[in-house]
């Protein structure tokens, strides 16, 4: 019978470290390049845009949906009866700046609506997030 | 005459600290965003269509139901609406700049018609939604 050396089991850290290597580079990556966003519970895909106003921290965020819904927090509503809620909203927490985010599907009825109904509650101008274009 | 203990390799516990390190990877692939958000603001609307002026110094953008867009009547493609709405309206700068936002037009042209009349420098940008746009 002839007999084989057998190979030394290869300790398991050895391969090991490459693969750590790409991951640590990987993680450094996330870490640098990406901005946290915070969770939310409507998805939207945003429109894209050209110009940029550079709003920032905007305290009410109205989310509209594809179907033409509009969310505030975790409230729904029909975008025609939207301007009353949004109103003691505001007055609540005592803001006129106001952020909508619609969908790029969005029906632009809805948006216009909601923004009808914001003048009425006193809000002069509005922010509409975009996404940037090529 | 005492053994020595043996000594322990200290690569042993690289175990742990890369589970640690993927759970962190696969947390920020999760949480990250590259979406560059941007700001547009835009002068809320009167409930009214009614008091839109209507004189020779206005020029309508049309988001029709079915998607397309037109200046004044003359079909555009959305990519071409800035340079269409500066060739329509010339040199004047008193003018007004009407969006008209039928039933079934998306918000996509409705932010590309509003982009547009900003950067044309109209003096007043209003928009307004119809049922129907009168043709």
């Amino acid at each position: 019978m002839i007999e084989f050396d057998e190979e030394p089991p290869r300790r398991q850290f050895e391969t090991l470290v490459p693969l750590i290597n790409v991951v640590f580079l990987l993680l450094i990556f996330f870490l640098l390049a990406g901005t946290m966003k915070p969770a939310e519970d409507v998805a939207v895909s945003l429109p894209e845009g050209m110009l940029n106003d550079r709003e920032q921290e905007v305290p009410t965020t109205l989310i509209v949906e594809a179907d033409g819904f509009v969310w505030l927090g975790d409230r729904v509503m029909d975008a025609q009866l939207s301007g009353v809620m949004v109103e003691k909203h505001l007055k609540d927490t005592n803001t006129k700046r106001v952020a909508i985010k619609a969908d790029a599907d969005a029906p632009a009825e809805a948006v216009l609506q909601l923004m009808e109904g914001l003048r009425e509650a006193g809000v002069e101008q509005v922010t509409i997030l975009t996404e940037r274009g090529q | 005459m005492f053994e020595e203990p043996i000594r322990k390799r200290g690569m042993a516990s690289l175990t742990p600290l890369i589970d640690v390190v993927f759970l962190l990877l696969i947390f920020f692939m999760l949480t990250t965003s590259f979406l560059q958000e941007q700001s547009l603001s835009v002068v809320t609307p009167a409930p009214s269509a009614d008091e839109l002026p209507k004189d020779a110094r206005v020029v309508e953008i049309w988001l029709n139901g079915d998607g397309s867009i037109a200046i004044d009547g003359e079909p555009v493609e959305r990519a071409a609406l800035s340079e269409g709405l500066k060739a329509a309206i010339g040199e004047r700068k008193d003018i007004t700049v009407t969006i008209l936002a039928e039933k079934g037009s998306r918000t996509q042209a409705l932010v590309s018609a509003v982009e547009a009349a900003r950067e044309s420098g109209a003096k007043n940008v209003g928009t307004a939604r119809v049922e129907k746009i009168a043709k």
